[in-house]
Order: structure tokens, then C-alpha cells, then sequence
């Protein structure tokens, strides 16, 4: 990136997210940030009873409110002393200079929760996912798999469709229940608040990294060193000149900053829209009982040519198919450099043996039943309902799979860890292991 | 400087007998009161020895100030002269303080005898409040079975808890040594009856750990390779700290969980709880389908 070039990209990053240590709360990303928006009921003295959009979280002592408008707008905020959450009263520290129109628009805590995030980050999760959340803590050299790099914006174990990014939801529960077979643990002894101020900051620096990244995309296009090299080579271009013409652009409303507007826009909708409802997954089939004839029809499927599922996690699922020994191609179309397969941020990855009984995004059947249908978001592992699926209607012939199927393959993934057959034969019956025949086990605590 | 040295002694276990009388009012004790009948038992005996030491600690201290100060008190230029006592080789006192610190270790080695062995001594074992404990809870077992509840795999660093899960008539299984297919798991969250004894068996993914239970008084190691059984009674129905006791790598801090004692109803319904979040399946509770 030019020096210049380089200059534009941290004051635009500078201007809408401030550092991680000073982070601008900017109205439009999709961030729960304040601890509560609302407007003013009636105000006057001390007294101040404000209507809230729901929900909102506890309003402590010492809360600021910060005037967005009417005749406050721009005056110093106040403070509030006491708060009463049954008739959203505030009691303020100091009385009103002046009493607020009723309608006046205000927020209680202005970037608390991002803050509160921060500082919450800075203790349990910085060590590994670095201060910008590259994944590139002081610890993460020593751990395998990598901690997760935030700045693509792409989490890999959602329950939310392909297309979509991950949802509150999602973030929450890999920091309550960690990541199993990662060094990623649970954090399941933080507050409700203390989660929900750490997903909302995560999200705050996937927002920022990704930005980041697509700016670096936007100008690197022709202002990195080495397009700028390439333009000025046959000598119709001199250096000069383009940095002219960068900075015109940069002045220019309908160039570059429609440009930043627009990456902005679009991200903030992305994220707004994977929180809705209807970007979950969701089965149009309960699930399918678990069962022998579930079990064989899942394998039947497992091993299917055209469902791809054994050349990856191979025919008995100890995770070495064909393909961990190909060379697939990254994202540039370009050969990845060692055999096997590359997730989006460059690391080798296995698919996943599945004679573990590990599921790192989570055992429950919904869980699986996401990965199958929606992928795994920033890996090899395809999302069966953009290529393969016929929801529910077993008589649509364009497709391979229904919801059914889904659940069988669910089914067959959850009995693998149980079988004690090699590929190729059937599936045995998943009886309980026999008690232990060593009736002096269960007394060793008296030794 | 003779009377720097006297006073010197003299205020290093002043120091320490001011510092334990004011240790309990400034948090610097234990977690409170025990809570389990073995942990009253086991801070009885803390607090046996702890008193033998405190006597040993105040007399020999004051014996060494008591001394110190004689001795500078006779060497005043004003003081009486008086003739040196040698007592190095003297066979009485020898033997009194031999005998006597062997009598008090003797004395503390068979009193903890009994803590010891019911803790750990095969005879001591609460088999049979274990086994009533477990039909409370409606568990179908038979004599082969284990008489864990739950167990409980350490790993970098959080506690991974297993569970058995129900049979089709509603009674629990009893907990198989090898995974199952209905096994219900949880982290960092562990629930089992309180006011009885019960077990869980222990076991570590990875390094060695130490499972915690300040409150109960309960610490063991978890060993690579060994899956070690633990029984432990909550007295109260509330919740605990469950730590790592252990320097197991660089989040050992992190290995924080809870252990909750409950009611065997509670328990039961907690088992329930974890079985419906497993098979949730996001179809019954919301009828309406998704678009793509
Ligand atoms: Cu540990």
C-alpha cells in the first residue's frame, strides 16, 4: 500500500472505529453498544422518566445520558444517581439546566457495553485473539488449531444459512461452552451482561477488521506499491500523477467515500440481517429417531458418490478421504501449497475424524444438522441446502437430499464413535457397553 | 546491639500470632465454614495440630527471647557478675526434647488415623448411603455397575462433565465406563445430590489437573491414564467453587466451574434439562419454516 494510500485507510478506520482502546460508538453498525436507547416522558429537576426501546440491560448508578436531540441537543450530558426499573424513572445527580421536550431522544451509557466488552476481552480473550482480533495473541503461536482471526467477519460454527454471517446467538454459545477438541474453553461463569458485552465487542472488531479488509481490496487495487509500479512502468503514468489522481478521489463524494459508504452499508446489513429470525436454520422435519434403519440410511447417504462426504472424511470417517491427500485450489484459484485442504485464512486443515464423539460447534443434533445444511463458514465444508437439497419434498427430482436425509446423515455422524465396524459393513446396533466385568472397580475409592 | 537481637526475636512471632488472630476477620482463611461432614472433620484436625503448633511455636519463641534478654540483661556494666551455666551435653534435657515432640507426632499420627480411613480406607466407604442415595434418585443399577454419578474429565481448561442419560421407563441409567450414545454432558457445571454421599469418577484429557472443592475440603489430582474416583458429600443445597488446583498451563486460570447440590428432584430435573437442550431440534417450539 502507498504511503498515502495507507494514510486515507487509518483515518477512515480511525474516523468511524477510533483504536481498540478508544473505540468510536458509530450509530451505524448494527451493535447493541448503548445500555439503553429511549426517549424522554417528562423531565424536570432531578427527575427524569424516560420510555426505553426493549430490551435493555440494568442501568447502573452513575449511568450518563447523553442528549441526541430536541432543545438538548449539544448541552453536557447528565448522570443519573438512582434508577427506577419498574417505572424507568432516573433520579440525576445534579437538577436539569432546563426541562427536555417530551419525545427528546437519549442514551443511557453511551458505548458502555462496548467498553465494558473491551475490558472483558482484554482479561480472558486477548491472549489468544490479539488486540485487533487477528488470532494473533501472544499465546497463539503455541496452540493448534490457530485461534480464530475475527477480521474476515466469518465464524465458523453458526446455526444461521450459508449466505449469512453468525448470529448473536452463535458467539454466545461458543464463549459460554467453549470449543471442544481447541483450546477455546468455556466461559460459562461470566454474567449474562459480561457475555453479551464480549459477543458485541467481538462483533465490533470482526465489523472493524473486515472493513479493513475490504479497504485494503478497494485502494490496493490501484494504489498498492505494486500497482503503482506496474502503472508507471511504460511511462504513460508518473508517480505524481497518480497520487493526484488519489487524492481527487479522495475528495470526491461520489468516489471513495461512496465507496466506504457503501462497504459500511452492506457489511451492517449483512450483520443485521444474520440476527433475524429468518436466517436460522431451521428443519422443516423434526428429527428422524435414532435408529438402526436411520443409522443404515445415513451411511448409505455418507458413502454416496455425489454427496462427496467420504472423499474428505473418508469411507470410515477417521477423516483422511482423498482429498486430504489432493491439491485443492485457495481462494485466488491458485494451488494451495501443501497437499490437502486450506480453510479462507490459510491453514491446513483435517477434515474432521468423526470416530471422536467431538463436535466442535456443539453436540446437539441441531448443531450437526447445521453443519450439514448451512457448512462450515470459512472451510471446505459445503453447505448441502445451496447445492443439494429438495426441502422436505422427497418427489422434487432436481435434488439429492431432504430434510430426512439430513437427519439420517445426523443420525450416522452420532452413531459413529459407537461402531465398532470397519467401512463397508453394516452398522451394528448401539447397545450400551457392558458394566465393567471387574467387580472391584467400583471400589477403588477404598483403596 | 545485644538488645536489637533481643527485641529482634522477640518481634517476629509476636508479628505471627498477631497476623492468625487477625487472619480470619481479614478474609485470609478458609472459604468458611466446611461443608461436608468429612471437611468438619478434616479442619477439626487442622485446627488440633494448628493448636499444638501455636503452643510449640509461643513457648519455644518465648524461650529464645526469654533467654536473649538475660543474657544481654547480664552482660549491663551495672549487673551482678555472675558464673556462665553450660548446658551443652546435658543428657536430661536431650532426652525431654526428644521424648516429648515424639510423643505429640505420635499422638497426631494416630488421631488422623481415622480421617484418613474414612476418606479412603475400603471398610469406611459409605457404600450403603451411596446406594441409598442412588435409588433415590431412581438410578437402575446392578451390583457390576459403578456407583459414580457423573464423570468428570479435566482438560486445557475447562471441566467436561458426562452424565448417563434416562432409560425409555424414565429411571437413569447407571454411568458406563465408555461413552454412550445417550450420555448428556455439560461444562464447568456440576450438579449432584446434596446431603448424601455420591461419586463421580475423575479423569484428565491432557496434562494433569487438580479437581477443587475449597468449600468441601476435597482436593485430587486428576493423572493421564487413571480415571480416579471421588465420593464427596454436600452438606447444603447450594452452589460451590470447583477449581484447578493445578499449574496446568497458561489458562489454568481460566479452569473456574461451579458445583451445585441439589435436590434429588432438582437433580433429576437438571438431567432432564440437559437431555431437552441435546435434542433440541428447533422444530417443535417454533411451527413456522424458514425461507432460504
Ligand atoms: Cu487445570
Amino acid at each position: 500500500m502507498s504511503p498515502y494510500a495507507q494514510d486515507y485507510l487509518d483515518k477512515v478506520l480511525l474516523t468511524y472505529f477510533g483504536e481498540p482502546t478508544e473505540m468510536v460508538a458509530w450509530d451505524k453498525l448494527p451493535l447493541n453498544m448503548h445500555y439503553a436507547q429511549g426517549t424522554v416522558q417528562d423531565g424536570s429537576g432531578r427527575q427524569l422518566s424516560l420510555e426505553l426501546s426493549e430490551p435493555h440491560t440494568a442501568i447502573p448508578e452513575g449511568t450518563e445520558v447523553l442528549w441526541m436531540g430536541g432543545n438538548l441537543a449539544g448541552q453536557p450530558s447528565s448522570w443519573i444517581k438512582t434508577w427506577n426499573e419498574e417505572k424507568h424513572l432516573a433520579t440525576l445527580e445534579m437538577p436539569l439546566a432546563s426541562n427536555p421536550d417530551e419525545g427528546t431522544p437519549v442514551i443511557l451509557g453511551p458505548g458502555e457495553i462496548l467498553a465494558d466488552g473491551r475490558m472483558l476481552y482484554a482479561e480472558h480473550c486477548q491472549h489468544c485473539h490479539g488486540v485487533t482480533g487477528d488470532g494473533m495473541g501472544p499465546t497463539a503461536p503455541y496452540l493448534n488449531p490457530k485461534p480464530r482471526d475475527y477480521r474476515r467477519g466469518i465464524f465458523k460454527f453458526t446455526t444461521t444459512q450459508s449466505s449469512k454471517k453468525a448470529s448473536r446467538h452463535d458467539l454466545k454459545n461458543v464463549i459460554e461452552n467453549g470449543v471442544p477438541g481447541t483450546y477455546m474453553p468455556s466461559f460459562k461463569l461470566l454474567t449474562e451482561e459480561e457475555s453479551t458485552a464480549i459477543t458485541e465487542y467481538v462483533m465490533w472488531l470482526a465489523m472493524r477488521g473486515e472493513v479493513e479488509y475490504q479497504l485494503i481490496r478497494l485502494l490496493g487495487d490501484g494504489y498498492s506499491l505494486e500497482a503503482i509500479a506496474d502503472r508507471t512502468e511504460d511511462g504513460s503514468e508518473t508517480a505524481t500523477e497518480i497520487q493526484n489522481e488519489f487524492l481527487e478521489s479522495v475528495n470526491d463524494p461520489d468516489s471513495f467515500p461512496a465507496e466506504v459508504d457503501s462497504i459500511v452499508s452492506r457489511l451492517a446489513n449483512d450483520w443485521e440481517s444474520s440476527q433475524e429470525e429468518a436466517s436460522e436454520v431451521r428443519p422443516l422435519t423434526p428429527r428422524v429417531p435414532y435408529s438402526k434403519e436411520s443409522i443404515a440410511k445415513g451411511r448409505a447417504l455418507y458413502l454416496k458418490d455425489s454427496l462427496k462426504c467420504a472423499q474428505c472424511h473418508g469411507e470410515a470417517g477417521f477423516g483422511d478421504g482423498s482429498q486430504t491427500l489432493a491439491v485443492s485450489k485457495d481462494e485466488a484459484g491458485q494451488d494451495n501449497v501443501g497437499l490437502g485442504l486450506y480453510d479462507t485464512w490459510g491453514n491446513h486443515v483435517k477434515p474432521r475424524n468423526l470416530h471422536t464423539g467431538i463436535y466442535r460447534g456443539g453436540r446437539r443434533p441441531i448443531d450437526l444438522y447445521s453443519r450439514l445444511y448451512a457448512g462450515i463458514k470459512g472451510t471446505p465444508m459445503p453447505a448441502f441446502s445451496t447445492t443439494l437439497l429438495r426441502r422436505s419434498n422427497p418427489e422434487d427430482p432436481n435434488s439429492e437430499m431432504t430434510d430426512e436425509d439430513i437427519w439420517h446423515l445426523v443420525n450416522y455422524i452420532y452413531s459413529v464413535p459407537f461402531e465398532d465396524v470397519q467401512a463397508g459393513s453394516e452398522s451394528q446396533a448401539v447397545d450400551p457397553a457392558p458394566a465393567s466385568d471387574d467387580p472391584t472397580e467400583n471400589e477403588v475409592a477404598a483403596k | 546491639m545485644k538488645w536489637f537481637w533481643c527485641l529482634f526475636f522477640a518481634f517476629w512471632p509476636t508479628l505471627t500470632v498477631a497476623l492468625c488472630l487477625a487472619s480470619p476477620g481479614l478474609g485470609w482463611w478458609f472459604p468458611g465454614e466446611a461443608a461436608s461432614p468429612l471437611g468438619q472433620r478434616i479442619d477439626d484436625l487442622f485446627y488440633l495440630i494448628l493448636i499444638i503448633c501455636t503452643i510449640a511455636f509461643i513457648g519455644t519463641q518465648a524461650g529464645l527471647a526469654y533467654v536473649l534478654f538475660r543474657g544481654a540483661y547480664d552482660t549491663e556494666p551495672e549487673a551482678v557478675t555472675k558464673k556462665a551455666w553450660h548446658s551443652h551435653g546435658s543428657h536430661e534435657l536431650e532426652v525431654i526434647w526428644s521424648v516429648i515432640p515424639a510423643i505429640v507426632l505420635l499422638f497426631i499420627a494416630f488421631y488422623q488415623m481415622d480421617v484418613w480411613a474414612e476418606y479412603r480406607v475400603k471398610s469406611a466407604f459409605p457404600r450403603d448411603k451411596m446406594e441409598t442415595a442412588l435409588k433415590r434418585v431412581n438410578q437402575k443399577r446392578t451390583t457390576k455397575d459403578s456407583l459414580a454419578l457423573a464423570e468428570v474429565t479435566a482438560r486445557q481448561f475447562e471441566w467436561l462433565i458426562r452424565y448417563p442419560g434416562f432409560n425409555d421407563d424414565g429411571t437413569l441409567k447407571p454411568l458406563m465406563k465408555d461413552p454412550q450414545p445417550t450420555d448428556l454432558y455439560a461444562v464447568n457445571d456440576l450438579h449432584l445430590p446434596a446431603s448424601a454421599p455420591v461419586m463421580i469418577n475423575l479423569r484428565t484429557m491432557d496434562v494433569q489437573h487438580s479437581f477443587f472443592l475449597p468449600e468441601l475440603r476435597i482436593k485430587q489430582d486428576a493423572v493421564p491414564g487413571l480415571t480416579i474416583p471421588i465420593w464427596l458429600e454436600a452438606n447444603k443445597q447450594q452452589t460451590y467453587q470447583l477449581l484447578c488446583a493445578e499449574l496446568c498451563g497458561w489458562g489454568h486460570y481460566k479452569m473456574k466451574a461451579r458445583f451445585v447440590a441439589e435436590s434429588d428432584e432438582n437433580f433429576i430435573e437438571y438431567l432432564r434439562q440437559l437431555e431437552r437442550e441435546q435434542n433440541e431440534d428447533r422444530v417443535d417450539d417454533e411451527p413456522e419454516p424458514s425461507d432460504e
